[in-house]
């Protein structure tokens, strides 16, 4: 637990000191890498919750999808097609959906820690 | 099992900091447009800015344009009045027509036939009355006087420029037709005395609408040239 949170510290800290700033036309599209990013990230937590857990998986799931989404947002704005809506609304729900997994898994497993404990101590 | 769990870790590691990255950079780009525009709306704004910059060339061609019309008719209107003050241009307005002849009493043997035709000079003095009257434009025999026209005596004719004349002599003046009649016909005057003794024939008529054709001789300038306004000095 202790090295993703060194992790993102680092990771905030070297953005934190970066001497540059993502440039302003390029926003739109590091908004929704980091739409995929945290949506990667909750799918891994999904499937380590689920015990279905692939490292490779998910380091590749995290980049490809990040790129590929910043990426697709850039092509359909040269095309005139707001991918860009497209891609913010795919990712929330999935987003949103994975959260709900997310939780109502804790939630079977704080219940199951409980009813165990309290089976114990009847 | 524990070499597993650790690669896994070192993996969410480094997918937390490269998240981390993102963010912070996201939020500080963020932030500094937000200070600087007041609304997310770029695309909006860019096609104001697109709109008022379309605007402003049209108005700012359109301004050319007029201003390019407004030099045209000065420069036509300086033109037309030079043309006019030089002779250039045939003119029209109210004036008097005066026609000169030569005398037509019958002579006695030893009237000299030479006091009872008009001479140059007499037309010429004529003329300088009228100018002198205020006249804007003379024409004689439909002739314009332009700013160089001289007269001259050819035996028995006259010559304005190089053109010859006959009697009668119709001189045509366009200006105020009383102020001219009156100066003309002032007692004592140059027509009294140098015109009527005579005996010659003068006809004086006011008109209320003349046409003066446009001065036909030459306007070259072979000695002088245009100079500045302070003088050689």
């Amino acid at each position: 637990m202790l090295i993703p949170i060194i992790g993102a510290l680092i990771g905030i800290l070297i953005g934190w000191r970066l001497p540059f700033e993502i440039p302003v036309n390029l926003v739109k599209y590091t908004a929704i890498a980091i739409l995929a990013a945290l949506d990667a990230i909750m799918g891994g937590i999904r499937a380590q919750l689920g015990q279905k857990f692939l490292f490779s998986k998910f380091i590749s799931s995290f980049f490809a999808n990040t790129a590929l989404a910043a990426l697709l947002c850039y092509l359909g704005d040269l095309m005139g097609v707001d991918i860009y809506i497209g891609a913010v609304v795919a990712f929330s729900i999935r987003l949103f959906q994975n959260l709900s997994l997310i939780r109502e898994e804790l939630f079977d497993r704080f219940w199951w820690w409980r009813s165990g404990r309290s089976d114990k101590d009847m | 099992m524990k070499i597993k769990v650790r690669s896994w870790q070192w993996g969410i590691g480094l997918v937390a900091a490269v998240l981390g990255l993102l963010i912070v950079l996201q939020l500080r780009t963020e932030l500094k447009i937000r200070a600087k525009l007041p609304t997310r709306q770029v695309n909006e704004l860019a096609q104001i800015l697109k709109n008022q910059q379309m605007r402003l060339a049209k108005y700012e061609s359109e301004i050319a344009t007029l201003r390019r019309q407004v030099s045209d008719y000065d420069r036509d209107r300086e033109i037309l009045r030079l043309k006019m003050a030089a002779g250039l241009t045939p003119l029209e307005g109210p004036g008097i027509r005066i026609t000169l002849s030569d005398s037509e009493k019958k002579l006695k043997e030893y009237e000299d036939p030479v006091f009872y035709i008009v001479h140059y000079d007499q037309l010429e003095l004529l003329i300088n009355e009228l100018w002198a009257a205020g006249a804007e434009a003379i024409a004689v025999n439909n002739y314009r006087l332009g700013s160089t026209t001289g007269f001259s005596c050819a035996g028995t004719t006259i010559l304005v420029d190089t053109r010859r004349l006959a009697p009668p002599y119709i001189i045509e003046a366009i200006g105020d037709p009383a102020n001219l009649k009156n100066a003309l016909l002032m007692p004592g005057g140059f027509v009294e005395q140098q015109i009527l003794s005579f005996n010659l024939k003068f006809i004086i008529e006011t008109v209320d609408r003349l046409w003066l054709p446009a001065y036909k001789g030459s306007i070259l300038f072979e000695h002088a040239t245009a100079a500045s306004e302070e003088g050689g000095n």
